[in-house]
């Protein structure tokens, strides 16, 4: 609780506090939705920014090789097995 | 918390801000009053609601409390009720009628479990980046493994798209349906559900329809099952499965392929990015997830339980699709009981069309940088609706070509979901423990521990699966 309330304390000044008290929120305002949003969520910030790309360890690397190499070795027994399964049903 | 951010080609600023400010406050402020979409303002007034509610359940909390989950539940019990689809139900159906009351109705639970343990790192993912898992993939490990991710998930989630229209004909074929009329009608919900250009409203109709998953718990009762023998299962574990161990051996990746599977991730962590939940919502978003889990292994059960008397019986249901399962209980759980059975694999099969497309089209949306969300009207992101419903439309009509390979279709789909799931939950474990996107919402040694669980059990069952296919007298198969 004695967290909580500097939060609240410090969202009564923006326009998105008074928003609140509102029976329904002046969405034309921009100022508005941009006080309900985070700044990560906005439309345009989503397409002008991304997350760089991080370095992969190399135990990272082999992780993510071996279990692609498992999914193509599956993916060969599964064909094998289908194909089992249909001349048996045959 | 630091963030690793890059501007695109182009940008006009560098927002550097922690994700948690408000946007209004961000240094880049001054420029986003001008970009302010249709989209932002549906999520601001989905997020003005959400703050509405919690500013007015200060007062009386019980009452603020369930307002805000009902305002925040939704991609949870939407990725569990639509995982809950038309494979998943007649696999749990084959486990029922072929092995009872048992072992596997504390197995399909644990299954249930895992996915848990899975869909809660997406919600956490979700609410923090504010990035769909695809966009995550591409940006962070780069385009090289970011398609081979994609590939994994696109076939999977045609074949299992493929899957839903075969339970949509099937459900309905119980009550002299044509199959072109059941396919279309299920083609005209989907529509109907993604012309609305609100989320919100998506997310209620889906919920709506998802919420006849259910269905199945009647048929069950109708099917009077033994409580103190079900307990005693539940329990025990026991009697253990007894048989053809290849044929175990597949129910048990079946049941593990309709819980926990790719689409899932993709699908959850988007739904929660749409829905515009905050890092302050995480609890919620686990309270809706264990609902989810909750409401759908409650489900699962039914579906086992309602053909147990096909195991009584000794009826082999090897080979039975949707519709057969329900004429084949009709005797006795009688016509009603059966149709609800019919009308839950109709069910299963709609939300599932309607979850798994959109799944797809927020991951193509994503990784090719188009508009990616259901706030959108269909004007402004075309493409995504395209897809969304060209999916659908491909799916539909393979289902309506006379002699197609629905069975090869059928038969793998769940085994193809269990293969493609360890490194689908790799690229999971290595987001959700990246500290530089997640700060103090990254994993912990618990969470790490149980989602390297999951891949370890997950990468068992495939193993197993693919030594008794090269050696099926290993088992005594």
């Amino acid at each position: 609780m004695k967290k909580k309330k500097p939060k609240r304390h410090a969202r009564a000044h923006d326009p998105g506090s008074a928003a609140l008290h509102a029976e329904h929120p002046d969405l034309q305002d921009p100022n508005v939705v941009l006080s309900l949003l985070e700044a990560d969520q906005v439309v345009a910030t989503k397409t002008r920014t991304r997350f760089g790309k991080r370095n992969l360890s190399v135990g990272a690397r082999l992780l993510l090789w071996g279990l692609r190499v498992y999914v193509f070795v599956m993916l060969v027994i599964v064909l094998i097995s289908v194909i089992r399964a249909v001349h048996g049903g045959q | 918390m630091s963030r690793l951010k890059d501007s695109r080609p182009g940008s006009a600023y560098q927002p550097a801000q922690p994700t948690t400010e408000p946007a209004v406050s961000s240094p880049a402020a001054t420029e986003l009053i001008a970009l302010v979409t249709h989209e932002d303002r549906d999520r601001a007034r989905d997020r003005w609601r959400v703050a509405r509610a919690r500013w007015k359940g200060r007062g009386w909390k019980s009452f603020g409390g369930l307002r805000l989950l009902w305002l925040l539940v939704g991609p949870g019990v939407l990725v569990f009720l639509g995982e809950n689809d038309a494979p998943s139900m007649l696999s749990y159906s084959a486990t029922g009628a072929r092995f009872g009351v048992g072992f596997f109705l504390p197995f399909v639970i644990l299954t249930f479990m895992m996915g848990l343990i899975v869909q809660e790192m997406t919600v956490r993912l979700g609410a923090v980046t504010h990035r769909g898992h695809a966009e995550l993939i591409f940006d962070r490990f780069g385009k090289f493994w970011g398609f081979f991710s994609m590939g994994d998930l696109v076939l999977g989630n045609f074949l299992t798209l493929v899957t839903e229209f075969i339970g949509v004909r099937a459900g309905l074929g119980f009550f002299g349906v044509r199959p072109s009329i059941a396919v279309g009608a299920g083609l005209v919900l989907v529509l109907a559900a993604i012309t609305t250009g609100r989320y919100w409203t998506w997310e209620r109709i889906t919920l709506g329809l998802a919420i006849f998953n259910g269905l199945f718990i009647p048929a069950a009762l109708l099917a009077h099952p033994s409580w103190p023998q079900v307990g005693h299962a539940l329990l025990t574990w026991t009697p253990l499965p007894r048989g053809d161990r290849g044929e175990i051996l597949l129910l048990i990746l079946a049941d593990i392929g309709a819980t926990v599977t790719p689409w899932m991730i993709f699908f959850q962590q988007s739904a929660v990015v749409d829905k515009g939940m905050q890092p302050r919502d995480i609890a919620a978003g686990r309270l809706d997830t264990v609902l989810g889990t909750l409401l759908a292994s409650t489900f699962a059960i039914a579906a086992i339980l309602a053909t147990v008397p096909l195991f009584h019986h000794g009826i082999n249901a090897a080979d039975f699709q949707g519709a057969q399962f329900a004429q084949a209980i009709e005797p006795w759980i009688g016509h009603v009981g059966a149709s609800l059975f019919a009308l839950g694999i109709f069910e299963a099969g709609i939300v599932a069309a309607i979850a798994i497309s959109t799944s797809s089209a927020y991951a193509f949306g994503e990784v090719l940088g188009m508009a990616h969300s259901l706030n959108r009207p269909i004007r402004e992101a075309w493409p995504f609706y395209l897809f969304l419903l060209g999916s659908a439309c491909a799916a539909a009509a393979l289902v309506l070509i006379p002699h197609a390979p629905l069975e090869f279709i059928v038969l793998t789909v769940n085994v193809i979901a269990v293969l493609a799931m360890p490194p689908a939950l790799a690229f999971l474990l290595l987001l959700v423990n990246d500290r530089d996107l997640m700060g103090e919402h990254a994993n912990g040694f618990w969470g790490n521990l149980a989602g390297v669980t999951v891949t370890v059990l997950l990468v068992c069952a495939g193993l197993g699966f693919g030594l008794f296919t090269i050696f099926p007298k290993l088992l005594g198969g």
